[in-house]
């Protein structure tokens, strides 16, 4: 209960402070919403009498924004210029500060992003089902939890290495080409796409856009659950080792 | 006004290339020191162009061209894109990246305005990241997996090499327009679109939507970097698209200087 009232307090706080910042988080929707741009565009080519596929890219876009993360830059730059020892010494969870700014961040780029979705689903004649919608919500939850676990897993080895980016950025790599960004991961390769129904990046991205639109029923919580139970486990076994590792010096 | 000049534009170019060339060994010096840095960057490079040509290569799993373009012509075209991207990442970037904070806030730009050579190019040439030239050699080698059993004419070959130049040219005075509109608005930051915009260069520009294909060949004339060089080289030179290429060349570099001098009569500077 502590802790839900610090992260709700922390999250109000990260949300006002971020809303003078528009015009930056303009940016960052722009760059999140790119790479799903160019699937829809060249999916369309590939197959322009299919309306499903600018559908799923359209979900495609939304659950981005609504799953961005960046403790690459939030929290990995708390370690590198030693700020994270304020953080240490607090009577609360690390985390907590963390996932605050992630969930303001995260509401913002859905709020800037919303008139870009909408738009792009008006211009192309997407048609949703609005109870297929409603039925991806619990997907793009976890989808949401998944994608912040990855982030902060990679964000965490800026304990070991000054080259947190690159790492972040093989890890999102790998969320566009198995994620279902690049193509609906149905219509990857049938070795590929065996792969790509069991890696957890799947679960981050097409998944939930899937369901969104209409493309597959339901299914595959499970799946997505058993990932997030994975990645806790990790994230919590490396954040003992690296704040072990953790020295800062001066005041 | 003739001080003026020497002070926007600086000596001769033998000068400023001998500068950049001092510039760069000692970049590349600074690099390779830090080994598993460089490590990294590599890594990601090889990783990036794997991404990208990947995603192109699903896309030929389902169809046997797209837009016009084959498979083997979609990797000439990523090969040019990363070539220039590397190219880019080198000289360009490090320069005008979020120049209206490095330059402008911070005040970056007045030290360069007291050293003897030309602002212009000491503010958007003079340092370089020669790690991003890994992305280059790369480029080069999609690039020959691409034109391996294509038949080049020497035309082709000749007029690819000056769009990508030409293209070169663009992109670096688009970046130098961008950088000068912190003059006028300093708390701008629109390079980020370019950047983004940038990203849509991979793709042959019919593949878009007609609004952004509009875009993409006037407003951020991303069809020059990748696109048209590419398709000068495998379908060989139209005249036309050449001399465009050029005047829009000589176009955008007279126009980032001219903004540059503009934006200079304005600046009064950030630092004491």
């Amino acid at each position: 209960m502590r802790t839900a009232v610090l992260l709700g307090f922390r999250l109000r706080q990260e949300v006002l402070e971020w809303s003078g910042a528009w015009w930056f988080l303009l940016t960052l929707v722009v760059q999140a919403v790119v790479a799903p741009l160019i699937g829809l565009f060249v999916w369309s080519a590939v197959y322009p009498d299919d309306p499903s596929i600018a559908r799923y890219y359209v979900a495609v876009i939304l659950v981005t924004l609504m799953t961005e993360s960046f403790e690459q830059h939030t929290f990995s730059e708390r370690i590198y210029d030693g700020t994270l020892s304020h953080e240490l010494l607090r009577p609360q969870p690390v985390v907590i500060g963390v996932i605050g700014m992630n969930l303001a961040i995260r509401a913002w780029l859905t709020l800037l992003g919303a008139p870009v979705v909408v738009l792009t689903g008006f211009a192309l004649r997407a048609g949703f089902d609005w109870s297929a919608v409603l039925r991806s919500t619990p997907y793009i939850v976890v989808a949401a939890v998944l994608v912040f676990l990855w982030t902060f897993l990679l964000a965490l080895t800026a304990f070991w290495t000054d080259r947190v980016h690159a790492v972040v950025g093989f890890g999102s790599q790998l969320i566009f080409l198995f994620g279902g960004t690049a193509a609906p991961i149905g219509l990857l390769p049938d070795t590929w796409r065996r792969v790509a129904e069991v890696l957890p990046f799947y679960g981050m991205n097409g998944l939930p856009a899937e369901i969104a639109a209409g493309r597959r029923s339901g299914g595959g919580l499970g799946y997505q659950l058993i990932w997030v139970v994975v990645l806790v486990a990790v994230v919590t076994v490396v954040w003992r080792i690296g704040v072990r590792r953790y020295t800062a010096v001066g005041s | 006004m003739a001080d003026r000049r020497t002070a926007v534009y600086g000596g001769g170019i033998v000068k400023l290339l001998r500068l950049v060339g001092v510039g760069f060994s000692m970049a590349l010096r600074r690099s390779v020191a830090f080994r598993i840095n460089l490590v990294f960057d590599v890594l990601l490079a090889f990783t990036g162009l794997g991404t990208a040509v990947a995603a192109v290569l699903i896309v030929f799993t389902r169809a046997d061209s797209l837009a016009g373009w084959s498979k083997a012509e979609f990797l000439v075209l990523i090969g040019t894109y990363q070539l220039i991207t590397g190219l880019r990442g080198t000289f360009i970037d490090p320069n005008l990246s979020w120049f209206p904070e490095t330059g402008i806030r911070n005040g970056k730009l007045d030290g360069y305005l007291l050293q003897p050579a030309s602002s212009l190019f000491l503010a958007s040439l003079s340092l370089s990241s020669p790690l991003a030239l890994i992305q280059f050699v790369l480029g080069i080698g999609v690039l020959g997996w691409g034109i391996a059993g294509q038949s080049l004419t020497a035309a082709g070959v000749v007029s690819w090499l000056v769009l990508v130049v030409a293209g070169l040219v663009v992109t670096w005075a688009l970046s130098v327009l961008l950088a000068c509109l912190a003059f006028w608005a300093p708390k701008l930051q629109l390079d980020v679109f370019f950047h983004s915009a940038w990203q849509l260069g991979r793709y042959p520009t019919d593949v878009f939507a007609r609004p952004i294909r509009v875009v993409l060949t006037y407003v951020f004339p991303m069809a020059l970097i990748a696109s048209v060089p590419s398709a000068a080289l495998l379908r060989g030179p139209q005249v036309g698209v050449l001399v465009g290429g050029v005047l829009a060349a000589v176009g955008a570099a007279v126009l980032a200087g001219a903004a540059w001098r503009a934006g200079l009569r304005r600046y009064t500077g950030a630092t004491s």
